[in-house]
């Protein structure tokens, strides 16, 4: 009995061991008013209940507050609002159902302040640069007049005969912008496109259905396809009241246009924007009803359903394309020069990274684990 | 002026925020999620235009008696509905969604609800027969793509490497009939000599395919998704970021001026 009550005892005042190795610095790339504390794990972390981190202000000596908790098995903690340019040391109290031990104080004090530049970003800041610069090239060269190539893209080939078949029928044209709001630049891209059908539709003397998910793309839409009609000389077409608001529900979006498509039966549907799970219900019944469909997405997930369900489907980078495409304006063609340009970059510095890397890997030479390297540093 | 004081603004926001992204000191920090809380703040206002615009055009219909305005009678009735009945809810219960709430139980669980898993639940049937359009083996990629999507099915499933010799085994079995009775019809005796091979080749490859999918159906479908799948994957990612880049630039510099009138 007497045994057993000590054990009793040992247990309920079990003291857990503590933390160690407490470093705390600024947290890099940020606001500055942060510190990040990391710690090595109690050596009994399978029994701690819970570590605190203990912020001390000035001094070791100095004002202790609490300024969190995390969970056992993390050991990493970021302390925020903070007052930069103040001296912050740290503790770290380790818990075990009440009972406690504390860590080492920080040796050294952790000062916040804020970074003038993001150093996790200068790949994005490299490759914005050698764009910018391609693109001042190829401007400069559209300026001059050089025939600037592109290739066929059969997506936006089709456009007219798509519109063109839904004449013919006498059906109108369903035009579906997605989930997208308008800062979205798939949403951007689609009204791009959805210009072009207007002013096609308005030559024809066509209908054009644009149901939205967004209210701010419906004045947009209802202002692209307005211009759409002026350029075609046919203002007096123009019905506002078919580019309209449905819902900012997801699959009440899909029921509404799924509605439209069967009761209107277009001849052809254009699917351009950003979708989700809706994408393949939309697309499937558009192939129900016979409608000759055009799609356009960067949605990754989505592309396989488009391209299983539509007749021509835009693939990503195509559908930013679209409106240099069909424009044809020097000053737009050049921006896709430079982004082919810079493409085939990619291409060549990812075929450079795999030969290295198997070399590396196939000889031990670690030397050409360079680019690798080079590329971890940022 | 009407283009070019759009433009000038967006040229000057455009700037501001690629500026922004490289620096985290402040005010540059904490400006997207600024621009950010105002863009919410104006797509508010905005719902009262898609409203206007969707109860005017279904009020039109029904006015004018055009086809189908039954259905244009009923979404105005019923936004109205829920409109009332959601305040109702929030008045006497202080908040329309909570568990009190009638609009709650009443519509939001028992209409809304399983009316969005209705229109969710098609996606099954329609991802069943778009697949059935895509696999059909007509042409090399189709018969590729219908022989990959086979592995990561049967990889993919409880039982997948017990289940996939048999299967593969009778597809083979069936193979080899087909070509030994368009063999047998051939009148061109080097063709029928070449059918007749195509149908001992796959009575051959019965055995050692039904082995190798019986260890390795899984890891073959891992391998599919992996390796080739996320290889396509992320070169329609790469194209994907230097569109948004290139279409970002023709928008700031004012080349691409289609969302504006």
């Amino acid at each position: 009995m007497i045994v057993q009550s000590f054990i009793f005892l040992l247990l309920v005042s079990f003291k857990p061991a503590p933390a160690t190795h407490v470093r705390a610095y600024d947290t890099p790339n940020d606001a500055g008013g942060s510190v990040t504390v990391k710690w090595d794990l109690s050596k009994d972390d399978s029994i701690v209940t819970k570590y605190e981190i203990i912020r001390i202000i000035g001094s070791p000596n100095g004002e202790r507050v609490s300024a969190g908790f995390v969970l056992r098995g993390t050991n990493s903690y970021r302390d925020v609002d903070l007052k930069n340019g103040q001296k912050y040391y740290y503790m770290i109290r380790t818990w075990a159902d009440g009972e406690y031990s504390d860590s080492e104080i920080t040796p050294t004090p952790a000062i916040p302040k804020p970074q003038w530049f993001h150093t996790k970003r200068v790949v994005a800041l490299v490759i914005l640069v050698i764009f910018t610069l391609l693109l001042w090239y190829y401007l400069q060269l559209a300026k001059k007049g050089a025939p600037l190539w592109i290739r066929k893209i059969a997506g936006l080939e089709a456009i007219d005969e798509a519109v063109g078949r839904s004449v013919e029928m006498g059906r109108p044209i369903l035009y579906i912008l997605g989930l997208g709001a308008i800062s979205d630049i798939p949403t951007i891209a689609g009204l791009a496109i959805l210009k072009r059908v207007a002013k096609k539709a308005a030559e024809y003397e066509a209908e054009i259905i644009v149901p939205n998910y967004d209210p701010i793309v419906m004045v947009a839409a209802q202002e692209t396809v307005k211009e759409g009609f002026m350029e075609a000389g046919r203002p007096d077409l123009y019905r506002e009241n078919n580019i309209m608001f449905l819902t900012q529900d997801q699959f009440g979006y899909a029921a509404g246009v799924d509605g439209i498509m069967v009761r209107e039966k277009p001849g052809a549907i254009f699917l351009q924007g950003l979708f989700f799970a809706e994408s393949l219900i939309l697309a499937e019944t558009g192939h129900s009803i016979g409608a000759i469909q055009i799609s356009g997405t960067t949605s990754v997930t989505q592309l396989p359903f488009f391209i299983a369900a539509t007749d021509y489907t835009l693939i990503g980078e195509e559908m930013y394309a679209a409106s240099a495409y069909l424009t044809r304006d020097p000053l737009a063609l050049s921006t896709l020069k430079a982004e082919d340009i810079m493409k085939a970059l990619f291409i060549a510095l990812v075929g450079l990274g795999t030969i290295f890397e198997s070399i590396a890997i196939l000889t031990g030479a670690q030397g050409f684990h360079f680019l690798k390297n080079l590329f971890n540093m940022f | 002026m009407r283009r070019e004081v759009p433009i000038a603004i967006t040229f000057f926001t455009g700037v501001l925020l690629v500026v922004a992204f490289f620096i985290p000191h402040e005010p540059f920090g904490s400006l997207e999620q600024r621009f950010n809380d105002w863009y919410i703040i104006v797509s508010g206002f905005a719902m009262i235009l898609g409203l206007d615009s969707l109860l005017l055009h279904h009020w039109n219909k029904v006015s004018r008696r055009s086809q189908d305005w039954f259905h244009s009678l009923s979404l105005i009735l019923a936004f109205f509905i829920t409109l009332f009945w959601g305040f109702y809810s929030g008045i006497h219960t202080g908040n329309f969604l909570s568990a009190q709430s009638t609009f709650r139980k009443y519509f939001y669980l028992y209409v809304f609800v399983p009316l969005q898993a209705t229109m969710f639940s098609l996606l099954a049937f329609f991802i069943a027969s778009a697949a059935y359009r895509a696999f059909r083996a007509d042409r090399f990629e189709a018969t590729l793509l219908l022989f990959s999507a086979g592995i990561v099915m049967l990889g993919r499933v409880p039982m997948g490497n017990q289940v996939a010799p048999w299967i593969i085994g009778f597809v083979l079995l069936l193979f080899a009939f087909l070509l030994y009775s368009d063999g047998r019809k051939e009148v061109d005796s080097l063709r029928r000599a070449l059918k007749f091979g195509g149908a001992i080749l796959s009575l051959l490859l019965i055995y050692p395919l039904a082995w190798f999918f019986l260890k390795y159906t899984a890891a073959t479908a891992g391998w599919i998704m992996n390796i080739p799948q996320l290889a396509a994957k992320r070169g329609i990612f790469i194209g994907i970021a230097l569109g948004g880049i290139a279409m970002s630039l023709r928008i700031i510099l004012g080349i691409e001026k289609t969302y504006l009138r």
